[in-house]
C-alpha cells in the first residue's frame, strides 16, 4: 500500500479492507474445535495498534449467550460491536421465544450482520456453542460473510502457520485432554511464528457441564495454570 | 346482551363499564356461523380438516382451497369471515418469511402462533380497525432432527457433533387455535365454526392426550368428525378439505400438504359408513328399548 | 436537484492521491494513565495542549467529569474528548435519574463505545474511563473506533509508551491508595519528560466508593523560574522624531466628546428596565 489513505495503487480504487489509521487490530490466532463431549475455543491474547501492543492479556473469547461463545479476529472495535449486538439479539430471543437459542441461531445472526455490512467491517469470527439437542458445534465466519460448519476452525493472522499442524494432528472425537493438547499445541506454534500473536493462551471448554475457562502462561511454557475458577 | 344502544359496542377502543369489549364478542359471532374446521394433533403428525360449504353450484369442485400453507411445515385454516382468514394467512406467511430471513431456519409453530396472536390482539386495541372475524387453527411439525443454517457451507464432523445428549425428544407435532381476541392455546384437538360443539365432543372421545392416535387414524377421525358436525345442517352441500403434516419419516416428510385424493376419499367413505351405522344403532337401541318394556 | 453532493469526496481523494496532505485536526499529544488499587481507582494526565508544533496551553485540564464517581481522562482530538465526555455525562445523568440508580462505569463505557463506533473513528477521542459504582471500582480504555479494554493499569496517548514502561517496571498487585497515586504520577512524568507531545504538570483524580478527589496540578515539575535578567528597555531608548497634539476641539469635529467626572469610575449607560 502507498501512504495514500484509502486509495489503491491506481489512485482510483478504494481498498476497504485495510484498517483505518490508528485502529486497534486483533492480529490474532484463534480456533475452536469439536471434541467428544462438546467444543473447545482457544485464542492468544495480543491486541495491537500498529507495532504497539495495546493489550497483552486480551480476552478474545466472548460469550454471547449461556452456552454460545465466539472467537474474535480483525478489528477490535468491529468485532466487539458485532458480538454485543448478537448478545443482545440472543437474550431477546431467549425471552420472546421461551427457549435458549441454538448455535445455529447465533451463527445466522452473526452472518446476517457480517454479510450485510461486509464493506464496513473487518471481522473474522468463529462461533462455537453447546446445546443438549445438537451437542457441540463450530461455525467459521470469515471476512466475506460466508458461513462454514466445520469439525474445527482456525482464524486470524496466526492461523496461516498452523494449517499443516492442524491437518496432521486433527482427530475426530478426541477426549477433553486430547482436545486441550491439540488447541494448546496449535496456538503455541501460531504464537511462535506469527509476530502479531502472543501473550497467554486462553481457552473455554463447553460441555453439558457448562463453560470452563483455562489459562496457559508463556513464562511456564504454556503448561499452566490451566483450569480457572468460574469468576474470571 | 344489553349492549345495544349503550354505545359501548361501537368501537374497539371503548370498554363497557363491566369491562367487556363488545366488538370482539361480535367478532366471535361471525365465527360461529362459519364452516366447521378441526385440527388433530396425532403422535406422528397433524391433520387439518374443513367443512367447506358450497355457496354456489357454479364453483369448480376441489378448487378455491381454504386451508393455506404458511411455511413448508405449517398449515392454517380459519372459520368465519373468509377475507379476514385470507389476510390472516398473508400475515402468517410474512411472519414465517421474516423469521427465515433473520434466523435462516423454519419458524417453530409456537413462535408463529405467538406472533400472529399478537397481531390479532392488536386489532382489538384501535378504533381505526375491527377485530378479526375468524378463529384460526394453526398446525405444524417442528423438525425432530438437526436443522442447518440456510446457506451454510459444510456439515461439521463426519462423526457428528460431540457431547450430544442421546434420547432427548425434540420438535414434533403442534396445534394452536387463535381466537378473535388474540387469545391462543395449544391443543390436542381443536374445533371451530358452526359445528364446533359436536366436533369438540367427538374430539374428546378420542383421548388425544394419550398420544397414541396415528396420523392415518387421525385423518379418518377428522373426516368423520366433519361429517358428524355437518349433520345439523344436512340440507347444505359441502366439500371436505383436508391437509396434513407428518414427521420426517412419515408420508409428507415434515411438510404441510393436501391429503392425497385416495386417502381422503377412503376416509370420507368410512365417515359416511359410520354415520349410517350410527343411524342403525339408534334404531337397534329403540328396538332394545321396546323389548325391555 | 436535491440530495447529497459527494463530488468533493472524489476531488479530495484525487488531490490526496497527488500528494496534497489532508487537513489535520488539533490534537493533544498526551499522556494519560489509570491504575486500580485496593478500594478504588486513580487516573492521571499531563496538562499540555498542542496545536501542531505549538504548545497551545501549558496547563489545560484533561481529566473530565462524567458523574461525581466516574471520571474520564482524554487523549486525541481535544474538541472531541471534551464534547464526547460532556455528552455522555449528560446522558448518564438522565439515565441515572430515570432509573433511580447510581450510574455504573460499564454503562458509561458502553455509551462511549457505541457513540464512538457509530462515528467510525471520525470522532478522535481516546479515553481512560474510571470510577466506583455499587459493583466496585472499574478501569477501562476506549479507543476512537469503539474498542474497549479492561485492565488493572492502562496508558493512552502519545506518551503511553513511556508511561507503560513505568507501569510494567513498578506495578504490583494489591496497591495502596498512595502507591497508586505515586505510580500514576511517575508514569505521567515519564510522558512529560520523554514525549514531545506531553508536558507541564500532573493532574490526578482518586476515586473511592466514598468520594472522588481531584488533585489539580498534583505535581508541577516545570515551574517557570523568575527571569534572571530584565529585558525591558530603558525609557527614552527610542528617539522621538516628531510630535503632534490633537486638541479636544479638533476631535469634537468628528466625534461627540463627553466630559467625565474626575476620578470616579465611569457608569455604564443607563438602561430602561421593566420593574
Amino acid at each position: 500500500m502507498q501512504p495514500t489513505g484509502m486509495l489503491g495503487e491506481d489512485g482510483i480504487h478504494v481498498d476497504m479492507n485495510h484498517l483505518k489509521k490508528g485502529e486497534v487490530n486483533l492480529g490474532t490466532s484463534i480456533m475452536a474445535i469439536n471434541f467428544k463431549d462438546g467444543v473447545i475455543l482457544g485464542a492468544d491474547s495480543r491486541t495491537t495498534t500498529g507495532a504497539y501492543i495495546a493489550n497483552r492479556v486480551t480476552d478474545k473469547l466472548t460469550q454471547v449467550s449461556d452456552t454460545i461463545w465466539c472467537c474474535r479476529s480483525g478489528s477490535a472495535a468491529d468485532t466487539q460491536a458485532v458480538a454485543d449486538i448478537v448478545q443482545h439479539h440472543l437474550s431477546m430471543y431467549a425471552v420472546t421465544n421461551d427457549e435458549q437459542p441454538t448455535t445455529q441461531t447465533a451463527a445466522a445472526i452473526f452472518q446476517d450482520l457480517c454479510y450485510d455490512n461486509k464493506d464496513q467491517l473487518s471481522a473474522g469470527i468463529i462461533i462455537a456453542g453447546y446445546d443438549h439437542r445438537h451437542g457441540g458445534q463450530v461455525y467459521s465466519l470469515p471476512l466475506g460473510g460466508s458461513l462454514h460448519k466445520q469439525s474445527y476452525a482456525i482464524g486470524g493472522s496466526g492461523s496461516t502457520y498452523i494449517y499443516g499442524y492442524c491437518d496432521s494432528y486433527w482427530k475426530e472425537n478426541m477426549t477433553e485432554e486430547g482436545g486441550i493438547a491439540f488447541v494448546k499445541g496449535a496456538l503455541s506454534e501460531a504464537i511462535k511464528w506469527d509476530g502479531s500473536s502472543g501473550g497467554v493462551i486462553r481457552m473455554v471448554v463447553l460441555t453439558a457441564k457448562g463453560a470452563v475457562r483455562h489459562l496457559y502462561l508463556p513464562d511456564q511454557a504454556y503448561e499452566g495454570p490451566g483450569k480457572q475458577p468460574k469468576a474470571v | 346482551m344489553t349492549s345495544i344502544g349503550t354505545g359501548y359496542d361501537l368501537s374497539n377502543s371503548v370498554f363497557s363499564p363491566d369491562g367487556r369489549n363488545f366488538q370482539v364478542e361480535y367478532a366471535v359471532k361471525a365465527v360461529e356461523n362459519g364452516g366447521t374446521a378441526v385440527g388433530i394433533r396425532c403422535k406422528d403428525g397433524v391433520v387439518i380438516a374443513l367443512e367447506k360449504l358450497v355457496t354456489s353450484k357454479l364453483m369448480k369442485p376441489n378448487a378455491n382451497k381454504r386451508i393455506a400453507t404458511v411455511d413448508r411445515h405449517i398449515g392454517v385454516v380459519s372459520s368465519g369471515l373468509v377475507p379476514d382468514g385470507r389476510h390472516f394467512v398473508v400475515r402468517a406467511r410474512a411472519e414465517a418469511a421474516e423469521w427465515r430471513k433473520i434466523y435462516k431456519a423454519p419458524i417453530p409453530v409456537h413462535s408463529l402462533a405467538d406472533r400472529v396472536g399478537q397481531y390479532v390482539q392488536a386489532h382489538t386495541l384501535y378504533s381505526s380497525v375491527r377485530p378479526f372475524g375468524i378463529t384460526a387453527i394453526v398446525g405444524g411439525w417442528d423438525s425432530e432432527t438437526e436443522v442447518p443454517v440456510d446457506g451454510q457451507v459444510g456439515s461439521g464432523p463426519s462423526t457428528g457433533a460431540g457431547g450430544k445428549k442421546e434420547g432427548g425428544k425434540h420438535g414434533g407435532p403442534f396445534l394452536y387455535m387463535i381466537e378473535p381476541s388474540g387469545l391462543f392455546w395449544g391443543y390436542y384437538g381443536a374445533a371451530t365454526g358452526k359445528g364446533r360443539q359436536t366436533a369438540k365432543s367427538e374430539l374428546e372421545k378420542l383421548d388425544l392426550a394419550a398420544g397414541t392416535l396415528t396420523l392415518e387414524q387421525g385423518v379418518k377421525e377428522a373426516a368423520r368428525i366433519i361429517y358428524v358436525a355437518h349433520e345439523d345442517s344436512k340440507d347444505k352441500e359441502f366439500e371436505l378439505e383436508m391437509t396434513w403434516i407428518s414427521s420426517l419419516s412419515g408420508p409428507t416428510k415434515g411438510r404441510h400438504e393436501e391429503v392425497p385424493k385416495e386417502i381422503r376419499e377412503e376416509a370420507e367413505r368410512l365417515a359416511k359408513k359410520s354415520l349410517d351405522d350410527d343411524d342403525d344403532d339408534e334404531e337397534e337401541e329403540k328396538k332394545d328399548d321396546k323389548m325391555e318394556e | 436537484m436535491g440530495g447529497f453532493d459527494f463530488s468533493n469526496h472524489s476531488r479530495n481523494a484525487a488531490l490526496h492521491a497527488q500528494g496534497f496532505p489532508l487537513p489535520t485536526a488539533t490534537s493533544t499529544g498526551t499522556t494519560i494513565v489509570g491504575c486500580l488499587f485496593d478500594g478504588g481507582v486513580v487516573i492521571a494526565a499531563d496538562t499540555r495542549a498542542t496545536s501542531g508544533p505549538i504548545v497551545a496551553d501549558k496547563n489545560c485540564e484533561k481529566l473530565h467529569f462524567i458523574t461525581p464517581q466516574i471520571w474520564c481522562a482524554g487523549a486525541g482530538t481535544a474538541a472531541d474528548t471534551e464534547f464526547t465526555t460532556s455528552l455522555i455525562s449528560s446522558n448518564l445523568e438522565l439515565h441515572s435519574l430515570s432509573t433511580g440508580r447510581q450510574p455504573r462505569v460499564v454503562t458509561c463505557m458502553t455509551m462511549l463505545k457505541q457513540h464512538l463506533f457509530r462515528y467510525q473513528g471520525h470522532i478522535g477521542a481516546y479515553l481512560v474511563v474510571a470510577g466506583c459504582d455499587p459493583t466496585g471500582a472499574h478501569l477501562f480504555t476506549v479507543h476512537a473506533h469503539g474498542s474497549t479494554d479492561k485492565l488493572p493499569y492502562v496508558t493512552m496517548g502519545s506518551g503511553s509508551l513511556a508511561a507503560m514502561s513505568v507501569f510494567e517496571t513498578a506495578w504490583k498487585g494489591n496497591m495502596t491508595r498512595q502507591g497508586a497515586v505515586d505510580l500514576c504520577s511517575e508514569a505521567i512524568k515519564a510522558g512529560i519528560f520523554n514525549d514531545l507531545g506531553s508536558g507541564s504538570n500532573v493532574d490526578v483524580c482518586i476515586i473511592t466508593p466514598e468520594k472522588a478527589t481531584l488533585l489539580r496540578n498534583h505535581i508541577t515539575p516545570n515551574e517557570r523560574e523568575k527571569k534572571m535578567r530584565d529585558y525591558r528597555f530603558k525609557k527614552g531608548t527610542t528617539a522621538v522624531l516628531n510630535q503632534k497634539i490633537i486638541t479636544r476641539a479638533d476631535i469634537s469635529k468628528y466625534v461627540t466628546v463627553h466630559e467625565l467626572d474626575d476620578g470616579t469610575p465611569v457608569a455604564a449607560e443607563k438602561m430602561d428596565v421593566d420593574t
